[in-house]
């Protein structure tokens, strides 16, 4: 058979390829891409050292929601812009108008389509290999992510500023109205414009259903696409190991010491001294970037109380400095806020069991509403800054 | 509304503009080279490789297939082939670490096959259900109000 080789718009002739199909399908791309940009400005806040409005603490399982909201909205996004790219895959070979003027703007519009295209797939490709902890590029993921994200945004913002009439006149009519659509566009398609519609809210529930598992506990054997089926020592999986982390030796060496210091003001324990004192359990989820979360029951001591051994004032940020000698989060910053909350704890054991060495042995950071790769593991080092 | 809609525009040049400087700004020239390539290749990709087989898949769908085998089968490869490419990272489990036993720990070979099945069973099931209901009356026409109806889940 003849491969088609389209010159022109005026050969895609589906009644499917219309206006009032794409403006349905774009409301909720538009609802689902508005929901990951809000949840993602969110995570890229709860991230950076300085807070000039402190993150809240509480919920403590806020940030377990916003991100979970994240990734899901964006995997539901994925068959949303597919069947949405191919509605208007025509005006791709639409001619160009008559008039500089006109081409003008003409040219304008199609521009400020080709960067939301590219953004959008773009943030969604990204996003999906990110959490499934494929980094095939060289780019910094976070630092891309976040500012495509705006990108992302803006042009559909400006996208929906254009179209906004079109838009509404195909909202207020029904979906097999025909009055914006292309003068060809009349062939009857396989589906009915209610079918295709449907058929893509479908897609949009399996592609969630598939890979929401990974941080909606009640979906973990449904998700046959789930990054992580829950599965980890204490009933929590892991994201970066020992051996990654590089500390399977000095994070059970028996020379290993824990030190808090604030000023000239220093105290040093064994992990023996750290289990001796007051410990108390904490119920608080680890909620990674990536989008995957489990709940724990933690025991430790709360970190205030350590804090409290070198008199540091409250509200005093504090650098938590890990036993891995490289990497971004070798060493974090725990806000004011976080480090005097009476649920922050330095954990030692995680469901009545000692810490595994994957999970931060001989103890971890774990506070409420924080994104994981800031809940520091193998702690060796607490300074509570001046 | 012209108006609203102007300012509701510059809004939006204003977050890309932000956008675009964050992304200008944060990176050296290799990897901002590399970010390049990848918002490239999306859209390549998309509109010059995955949009004109899907055109090629449907248009053999519509010659080979019988009529009433056709919703059923675009129903089916709408749904599939699009959570078939969003699960390619797990499918392929390219992030794979020997260390680490709790990252991409399902056999998702055997969880596509069990979807691909589902998907199948509820799409025939539909199919099935939509005939049975046509049947007694007279052949479909291709402009009733409701149309044919996709079936499956």
């Amino acid at each position: 058979m003849k491969l088609p080789t389209p010159p022109s718009d005026e050969q895609f002739t589906s009644r499917l390829r219309s206006a009032a199909v794409a403006a349905r399908i774009g409301l909720w791309l538009g609802i689902c891409f508005g929901l990951a940009f809000v949840t993602g400005v969110i995570s890229h806040y709860a991230q950076n050292h300085s807070q000039p409005i402190p993150f809240p603490t509480s919920p403590s399982w806020g940030y377990r929601v916003t991100q979970g909201v994240h990734v899901v909205s964006g995997t539901a996004a994925v068959p949303l812009l597919l069947v949405k790219l191919w509605t208007v895959y025509p005006r791709l070979f639409a001619r160009p108008p008559r008039g500089l003027r006109r081409l003008a703007v003409e040219g304008l519009e199609r521009g400020s389509i080709g960067v939301l295209v590219a953004a959008a797939i773009f943030q969604l490709a990204s996003g999906l290999l990110n959490s499934a902890q494929w980094y095939p590029w060289s780019f910094s993921f976070r630092s891309t992510h976040y500012a495509i994200g705006w990108v992302a945004i803006g042009a559909l913002v400006v996208h929906i500023a254009v179209k906004l009439p079109v838009i509404r006149r195909a909202l207020g009519a029904d979906v097999d109205d025909t009055s914006q659509d292309r003068p060809n566009a009349t062939r009857p398609g396989v589906l009915s414009r209610r079918g295709l519609l449907r058929t893509t809210w479908v897609a949009s529930g399996v592609a969630v259903l598939a890979t929401a598992g990974s941080t909606v506990p009640l979906l973990r054997n449904v998700s046959v696409f789930g990054v992580r089926s829950g599965d980890g020592p204490g009933g929590i999986p892991i994201n970066k190991s020992a051996r990654a982390a590089a500390v399977t030796a000095s994070a059970v060496s028996p020379d290993y010491r824990f030190t808090v210091a604030y000023g000239d003001r220093e105290v040093t324990l064994t992990r023996d001294e750290l289990a001796a004192m007051p410990q108390a359990t904490r119920s608080l989820p680890i909620a990674c970037v990536e989008g995957w979360s489990a709940g724990g029951s933690w025991s430790g001591v709360v970190l205030r109380d350590l804090l409290d051994l070198v008199d540091a004032p409250r509200g005093r940020d504090v650098l938590v400095v890990s036993l891995q000698e490289s990497g971004p989060y070798r060493e974090t910053v725990l806000q004011g806020n976080f480090a005097d909350d009476d649920r922050t704890l330095l954990a030692l054991r995680l469901e009545g069991e000692e810490l595994a060495i994957d999970h931060g042995y001989p103890c971890r950071l774990i506070a409420p509403n924080r994104p994981g790769v800031l809940q520091t593991k193998w702690v060796k080092r607490l300074e509570v800054q001046a | 509304m012209r108006a609203t809609r102007a300012a509701v525009g510059a809004l939006g040049v204003l977050a890309g503009a932000y956008g675009a400087w964050l992304l200008l700004s944060r990176q050296d020239l290799a990897q901002l080279t590399n970010a390049a390539l990848w918002l490239a290749s999306g859209v390549v990709l998309h509109d010059f490789v995955l949009a004109p087989v899907v055109l090629v898949v449907v248009a053999v769908v519509a010659r080979v297939a019988p009529r009433h085998v056709q919703a059923p089968a675009v129903v089916a490869l709408v749904v599939l082939g699009a959570v078939t490419l969003l699960a390619i990272p797990v499918l392929g489990r390219f992030g794979a670490r020997p260390d680490n036993p709790t990252l991409l720990d399902r056999s998702y070979g055997t969880g596509w096959l069990v979807l691909a099945g589902i998907t199948l069973a509820a799409v025939v099931a539909g199919a099935l259900v939509v005939r049975s209901r046509h049947r007694p009356a007279v052949p479909p026409t291709e402009r009733s109000p409701r149309g044919p109806r996709p079936g499956g889940g």
